[in-house]
């Protein structure tokens, strides 16, 4: 019967990111509550919920982006490849190249479109060539499906590219330092519906090479491009699971309220 | 939990595919009683009214099939809501063919009202119907009222339904092996009879519906009591 399906749901079981009782603290504030979540290899993992729930708070545990927020603390054991990511030992800039990230607004360097891509595998000394070089930001704007639109204007700055080619630049210039994970908050919330379907699209395609976990505030579209969804309210992880199992029938009534429009 | 939609306007729609649905089940209803009671009391232009009046239900199934479309289009319903939907469709669907099946007792009715009447068949007959439409009657109740125990109690009862079939066929069967003048109207009741078991297992299939809506899963397997497709023709006397 599994072979009927329309899509295989879910086709890796293999384990990148392991969170166990994750707590974040802003000062004060008790902002994520006991999250444990497995995030799977080459899958796209949802996390939806409403504003102020914690799910970007949560995504940014991922890459430690929190530390750069003096007030934020992190407890518990965040695990990639079953090492610690919080280790003393590991290097935060490193780790981002491992574990990428696209945000809402396309933030494109001031500088031209090779040089957006050129970036990551520079610092990171991924290349010994030029030629190595203009293979890789070849590739990536290949990846993020760019590379027809712009080989023409490689020198051209990054900003003058439209909001939909901006971010797709983002995301070829997180996929140039080859990630294991790549982390999207909002990555469609600026964009107009076509620049939303091929952003989507492109994720599809990246789930082939390695895992996706996106933050996103369209419940369509986390059940368009997810494999699995997690619903997160008031700081609490309330239902992880199949997305067509969340959004057909969840076991929560919660998140039965969110995802059927009705007050969470 | 809230029950009601942060957009108003969500919640008008998909009560008002569920009144339309619940103005369907009242037409098979009727056309089932109206049927019943043409054969009975062999009262043709009673007849012709029950096939008249057919093309209201399948006009609201159409109108049923085509909101809940505009619904899914532009709402995207999920979970509870999606289910509510795609009931409504199956729903319609199996209230609709009740309709039907009563449209074709009503035009049997008017060839047998001529014909000879064979033993106590149409008493039979209409002990069945009344079963069915009482099944069809509280189904529609249920459905409104969610009720996922009378689902499970009414789904069982169509058992007995196939009892009566099973006994009206072998009688038929009976009949026409004594006297086959009794041929032509022995297979006209022997429609009906069929007509009426199959708006059973209709009921059977609303029922279930209920379940999957209320519940997310369907029930098990229901053990079919009809026995009819396996009877053989002459008896072992």
């Amino acid at each position: 019967m599994n072979d009927m399906r329309l899509e295989q749901a879910v086709t890796s079981e293999e384990i990148k990111i392991a969170a166990r009782d994750v707590q974040v603290f802003y000062g004060d504030t008790h902002a994520i509550k006991d999250v444990g979540i497995d995030i799977l290899d080459k899958t796209v993992t949802a996390f939806i919920g409403p504003s102020g729930c914690g799910k970007s708070t949560f995504l940014r545990t991922l890459n430690r982006m929190n530390d750069t927020i003096d007030v934020c603390r992190v407890e518990g054991s965040i695990t990639l490849d079953g090492e610690d990511i919080y280790d003393k030992r590991v290097d935060p800039v490193q780790l981002r190249a491992r574990v990428g990230m696209v945000f809402q607004k396309p933030n494109p360097f001031p500088k031209s479109i090779y040089d957006n891509v050129a970036y990551g595998p520079k610092i990171h000394g991924l290349t010994r060539s030029k030629a190595e070089l203009d293979e890789i930001v070849e590739s990536s704007l290949r990846k993020a499906a760019l590379w027809n639109e712009v080989k023409d204007r490689l020198h051209a700055p990054g900003t003058g590219l439209s909001g939909g080619q901006q971010q797709r630049l983002c995301i070829a210039r997180a996929v140039a330092t080859s990630p294991e994970v790549l982390l999207m908050d909002e990555p469609c919330s600026a964009l107009d519906p076509i620049a939303t379907a091929q952003v989507e699209e492109l994720i599809d395609e990246l789930r082939a090479q390695f895992s996706v976990v996106i933050v996103t505030h369209s419940m369509q579209q986390a059940a368009r491009v997810s494999q699995r969804t997690a619903f997160f309210h008031l700081g609490n992880l309330v239902e992880f699971g199949e997305t067509s199992q969340i959004f057909t029938n969840p076991t929560d009534p919660r998140t039965e309220s969110y995802i059927t429009g009705r007050i969470g | 939990m809230h029950h009601e939609h942060i957009m108003s306007a969500f919640d008008r729609d998909l009560e008002a595919i569920q009144a339309h649905l619940m103005r369907l089940g009242g037409l098979a209803e009727q056309a089932l009683r109206d049927a019943m009671t043409a054969l009975e009391a062999s009262d043709a232009e009673l007849a012709t009214q029950v096939r008249a009046g057919d093309k209201a239900l399948d006009q609201l199934e159409e109108l049923i099939y085509d909101e809940s479309a505009k619904l899914i289009a532009l709402r995207a319903p999920a979970a509870k809501d999606m289910r509510l939907v795609l009931g409504a469709i199956k729903v319609a669907g199996s209230l609709e063919r009740i309709g039907d099946y009563a449209k074709n007792i009503a035009k049997r009715s008017i060839v047998l009202s001529s014909g000879d009447q064979i033993g106590s068949a149409i008493g039979t007959l209409r002990r069945m119907s009344r079963h069915v439409e009482t099944m069809l009657h509280d189904v529609l109740d249920a459905y409104v009222r969610l009720d996922v125990a009378a689902a499970h109690e009414i789904r069982a009862r169509d058992e007995d339904v196939d009892q009566i079939y099973n006994s009206l066929f072998r009688m038929l069967l009976t009949h026409m092996m004594e006297d086959p003048r009794t041929i032509t109207s022995a297979m006209h009741l022997h429609f009906i009879a069929k007509n009426v078991e199959r708006m059973g297992d209709h009921v059977t299939t609303i029922a279930e519906e209920l379940i999957y809506l209320v519940e997310g899963v369907r029930p098990d397997e229901r053990v079919r009591a009809d026995k009819t497709s396996v009877t053989p023709l002459a008896q072992d006397k």
